[in-house]
């Protein structure tokens, strides 16, 4: 574990990869796209006896349950959406079945090269028809850059099974109370990261970032929602900070689209609005960032 | 220094910098003897003493503070909705640039928290604070916060002038600017990274450019303090900011210039980041080069003349020197005190080294100052080697006072 180097894995994602008892492999070829915040490993075991935060550490798991749950529906609409050759379904349905992943991020790094196999960009490999880049931006690359499907229904197949392991792995899981604190940090930073959303780096074929973007979001503020209580008796100001943040933020995406109406293409996102953005991101992961110490954490 | 040299009441043990006091930390730490250190005791870095600037006074410090080794300029947009939004910033801005110029100690936080500053601040490490400098531009004063009226005077977005094709509006201007001088590069990016985080959200930093003076040790007036990017002497006739009558008649805004009373104690600040075309310059004939600047290159003499020191008389107004300051009679009042920086950044599209010079120019009247000098500048022959990029005008908030007022007070009141 101690030689776990796996290129371009986020911090966040390497760290609560040490931390979860089940992983045991030092494989150097797992790769992922995750931002690299430098996070350790040992400030993420934590205990705490507050009752409120191992409630919402419950509540928590029951949340990555939902998510996962919706993950496997909704990337089933697309795997077959893919091998039926309808590359109009197929399109449609890939941002929708990105965003429990996008939501539940953090946790992804609980289990062994599952962020590698399912997000990693075609940087980490030989170009996009490396056969070894598979996951959801594979296929993005065949819907809107190669524009042919003939060859996608493997890599279809291949990211069910691969978040069926992921499902599988998630029932024995430890959640130290660090991963919801710094987990929404992590969801906003990912958001911002130069090679993240906010650039467009992230869907860089279909132009669909701001789904992945509003997840990220969601995602956070699914935690800070369980974790308010502890927070409101900790420090109100902060959450209210927080919460201003994240109403601000979500008034600006919503100039955007919606989830169900569709959202722009990231290129329709001018530098100023993307400025704008930036600016509430970074305020929001000021705040977010003061989450784990308030509450007492390590 | 008027003010700035005395110490507040209730804080022992502190030393604030006045310029002189600057320029012996810089000279500490740079590892030589500095004539301005004589009347301050030594600085040493081992010292738990903690060494500063003063913050409160009539004046903000940093303008006349000595030429530092390390300096950066950021163009800063506002994204606040109301005056009052506006006021709660001035304090957050003049709290974090307090603290940071007074070289005090951030709080200590449990390692559950991120930590209060950088790490880039250790005294163990030679540390010494640097200065910041506000400034607001012409845009603040638009209709979001009803500041129309209280404009100085004077203050408008920067023209074009002759050779600015290449200025950009993204690498101009800003609700307000901040320029950061220290000892260290270090301590500058310091100061940026505390300065943003403070107000994170409410600020967008527009553009930035940062860079070094390598200073020579015999620093005095009549003498550059260094080289610019093209291998000459830069600095050379620059007024003495350590004399209170040569700074309250080219610096500091007087009670009789029409300004806005607010505006009593501030400055304008033209900024202008100026590459220049170092490889073709590397390539130009000394003859050349010397004619385009009018001064000897090796010893920084105007050319016919000896000694840097020596006055220069012109018999014709071609070279750079002669345009930017014929010594004409009259044209004393459109001195104005540089305090800029060379900058080196890397590499444009074109695989040509981005080099030249953050120019930073403080005077009393941008008309008289840097608009009557750049416009006997256009048109010079030295055009040909440099580009303007950005920059912008701005004017220099008056100092905070003794009181526990921010900055900006005067004009928020």
């Amino acid at each position: 574990m101690k030689s776990f180097n796996g290129p371009k894995v986020g911090g966040l994602l390497v760290a609560l990869t040490l931390v979860f008892a089940a992983c045991g492999s030092d494989d150097s070829s797992s790769s992922g796209s995750g931002s690299s915040t430098g996070i350790s490993a040992s400030e993420l075991v934590q205990e705490t006896d507050n009752a409120l935060i191992e409630d919402a550490v419950d509540g928590y798991r029951a949340y990555i349950g939902e998510q996962i749950a919706a993950m496997q529906a909704e990337t089933a609409i697309f795997a077959d959406a893919i091998r039926a050759g309808d590359a109009e379904a197929a399109a449609a349905a890939y941002p929708i079945s990105r965003r429990p992943w996008e939501r539940i991020e953090p946790i992804a790094g609980l289990i062994e090269d599952i962020d590698g196999a399912v997000d990693a960009r075609e940087d980490d490999f030989d170009g996009p028809m490396d056969p070894t880049f598979t996951g959801w931006h594979k296929l993005e690359y065949f819907l809107w850059e190669a524009g042919d499907l003939s060859e996608a229904g493997p890599f279809a197949d291949q990211l069910e099974a691969d978040l069926q392991t992921f499902a599988d792995a998630l029932p024995g899981l430890e959640l130290p109370p660090g991963v919801l604190t710094v987990g929404a940090q992590e969801l906003i930073e990912e958001v911002a990261a130069p090679d993240g959303k906010l650039s467009g780096e992230e869907d860089r074929y279909s132009g669909t970032d701001l789904y992945d973007f509003k997840a990220n979001v969601e995602g956070a503020e699914a935690l800070i929602e369980l974790l308010s209580p502890a927070l409101e008796s900790a420090d109100h100001d902060l959450l209210d900070a927080i919460e201003a943040s994240f109403d601000e933020l979500n008034n600006q995406l919503a100039q955007f689209g919606s989830f169900a109406d569709g959202y722009v293409h990231y290129d329709e996102v001018t530098e100023d609005q993307r400025s704008e953005l930036a600016a509430t991101l970074g305020e929001l992961a000021e705040s977010l960032s003061m989450l784990n110490g308030t509450l007492g954490l390590e | 220094m008027e003010d700035n040299s005395e110490k507040p009441k209730g804080i022992s043990r502190r030393k604030f910098l006045g310029a002189a006091g600057a320029a012996g930390a810089a000279a500490a730490t740079a590892g030589f003897a500095w004539p301005l250190l004589k009347n301050e005791s030594t600085y040493s870095a081992s010292s738990n003493e903690s060494l500063g600037y003063n913050f409160r006074g009539k004046h903000q410090a940093g303008v006349t503070a000595p030429r530092m080794p390390a300096g950066l300029v950021a163009g800063l947009d506002v994204r606040v909705d109301d005056k009052r939004e506006l006021e709660q910033l001035f304090v957050r801005l003049s709290e974090s640039i307090e603290l940071l110029m007074s070289g005090a100690r951030y709080e200590d936080r449990s390692g559950g928290f991120p930590p209060a500053d950088t790490g880039l601040n250790d005294r163990a490490d030679g540390y010494v604070p640097p200065w910041v400098v506000l400034s607001v531009g012409d845009s603040l004063f638009d209709s979001r916060f009803g500041l129309a009226s209280l404009k100085p005077r004077e203050l408008q977005p920067m023209p074009k002038f002759n050779n600015d094709y290449m200025v950009k509006p993204a690498t101009s201007h800003g609700d307000l600017s901040v320029a950061i001088g220290g000892v260290t590069h270090e301590s500058v990016i310091h100061g940026f990274r505390q300065l943003m985080r403070s107000v994170r959200g409410s600020v967008i930093p527009k553009w930035t450019r940062s860079g070094f003076n390598s200073i020579r040790p015999d620093i005095k007036p009549g003498i550059a303090p260094g080289r610019n990017l093209m291998g000459f002497k830069d600095g050379t006739a620059n007024p003495d900011p350590q004399s209170d009558s040569s700074m309250n008649e080219i610096v500091w805004v007087q009670p009789n210039d029409l300004q806005p009373e607010w505006a009593l104690g501030g400055t304008y600040l033209a900024v202008r980041v100026i590459r220049m075309m170092v490889e073709f310059w590397d390539r130009t004939r000394l003859n050349e080069q010397e004619e385009l600047i009018g001064r000897s290159r090796d010893s920084g003499a105007p050319l016919g003349m000896k000694k840097e020191t020596d006055e220069p008389r012109f018999t014709s107004f071609e070279s750079h020197i002669a345009r930017a300051n014929p010594r004409t009679s009259g044209s004393e009042e459109n001195l104005m005190l540089r305090n800029g920086f060379n900058y080196a950044d890397g590499l444009d599209g074109n695989d040509q080294m981005d080099q030249g010079l953050v120019f930073l120019s403080y005077q009393r009247s941008l008309e008289k100052g840097f608009i009557t000098v750049q416009r006997r500048l256009d048109g010079e022959a030295l055009e040909e080697y440099i580009r303007p990029l950005g920059g912008g005008f701005f004017f220099v908030l008056p100092g905070p006072g003794q009181g526990s007022d921010p900055l900006g007070a005067s004009l928020l009141a």
